[in-house]
């Protein structure tokens, strides 16, 4: 047994604040019945941890029962953020869908539309009418000109083709008549003729 | 240890939304505990072994009562008591729950077997109530607060126990050497 001044099994559970288990260190330096119950204790302690732990004979364990197992909607509906995060994605989502299928709505202020002058925007279309009539006709005149000049010159090269064939003809036909003048020069003259 | 406690936390989360799996995790962290707490507490293998079934069973039951998770440890234990006592009290008569004690009888030196057997002897003769004292502070490392929790009673009844407990294992496991007194 231990003197009745301090709690030494408190101290010896570790169960003391800091102060209290200073009191107890600085009365053990003076009481051997204290020291001797601290010893007895580590003692009683170091016995009863050589006990070993036993092994669980069989593994606890569960199988999931899908009968009893949530719905998918159980689970949201149970969870608060996950509620809560379902709650603002169907809003956003109806407001981006309400705002995609509403037809925009046209705001005239009326400071814009006295600022408009009939003339200078009827004068800026004549301008851009010319602009884009001019560009047209100059790509007309070149496509012409491109075209005419192709023609041209495949009537040039047909010309040239049939003159050439023209001169070929003629030469074979001279040179024909040319056989035909030394062949009747060749001849022998008949003698009643001589 | 603090990483431990987050783990738990969220096993126990997930575990309160139905996954099994999670729970099965939780119950690998624990068993051993709960179970050398029943088996040193009601004395047999079986029935420690059914008791632990029961009260992971209880606890997945009851897990969405459980208001703070970082106090599972002791929520776990405190089911585990009460089973334990459930037991205690269908085996024996409510007025021998209580045990009787006796004078210590072993003492000089001892092997390690002898030992274990010494030390489970002397757990044997406390009284349930005072064994289970010493379970909880020795062997699992509760703090009184904690065990009176647990146990659903005073701190001044813990100490009143525990103290008592101590004492009858030191004369058991600790006697004071007769030639030196």
């Amino acid at each position: 047994m231990s003197c009745s001044v301090v709690d030494a099994k408190a101290y010896f559970l570790g169960e003391l604040e800091k102060r209290d288990q200073a009191q107890v260190e600085n009365h053990l330096g003076a009481c051997a019945e204290c020291r001797e119950e601290l010893e007895r204790l580590g003692v009683m302690r170091t016995a009863l941890a050589t006990l070993p732990d036993e092994e669980v004979p069989r593994r606890i364990a569960f199988v999931s029962d899908k009968v009893f197992e949530p719905r998918w909607w159980q689970t949201i509906w149970r969870s608060g953020p996950a509620m809560g995060f379902a709650s603002a994605a169907l809003l956003t989502a109806a407001i981006l869908v309400h705002g995609a299928t509403r037809p925009p709505v046209t705001i005239i202020k009326e400071k814009q539309v006295a600022s408009v002058d009939p003339a200078a925007i009827n004068k800026h279309i004549d301008e851009e009418v010319a602009k884009r009539v001019d560009v047209v006709v100059a790509q007309q005149k070149q496509q012409t000109a491109q075209m005419l000049e192709a023609s041209e010159r495949r009537y040039e090269q047909r010309r040239q083709k049939d003159l050439a064939d023209f001169q070929q003809a003629m030469r074979y036909q001279n040179q024909q008549m040319n056989h035909w003048m030394v062949a009747s020069n060749d001849q022998p003259v008949p003698r009643g003729a001589q | 240890m603090i990483f431990r406690e987050v783990e738990d936390r969220d096993l126990i989360a997930k575990a309160r939304h139905g996954q099994v799996e999670a729970y099965n995790v939780l119950i690998t962290r624990w068993e051993k505990r709960v179970f050398n707490y029943l088996y040193r507490l009601v004395g047999q293998r079986e029935d420690a072994l059914d008791l632990s079934q029961d009260v992971f069973l209880k606890a997945y039951q009851n897990l969405k009562k459980l208001e703070d998770p970082a106090k599972f440890a002791g929520w776990l234990f405190r089911i585990a008591h009460n089973e334990a006592y459930s037991l205690l009290r269908k085996n024996r008569p409510e007025g021998e729950i209580t045990g009787e004690l006796k004078t210590s009888e072993a003492s000089g030196r001892l092997y390690p077997v002898e030992l274990n057997l010494t030390v489970a002897r002397a757990l044997e003769k406390l009284s349930p109530d005072q064994r289970e004292a010493v379970l909880l502070k020795v062997y699992q490392g509760f703090k009184f607060e904690e065990m009176a929790e647990i146990l659903g009673c005073p701190v001044s009844t813990i100490k009143s126990r525990l103290y008592t407990a101590l004492d009858l294992l030191k004369q058991t496991l600790a006697p004071i050497d007769v030639e030196e007194a």
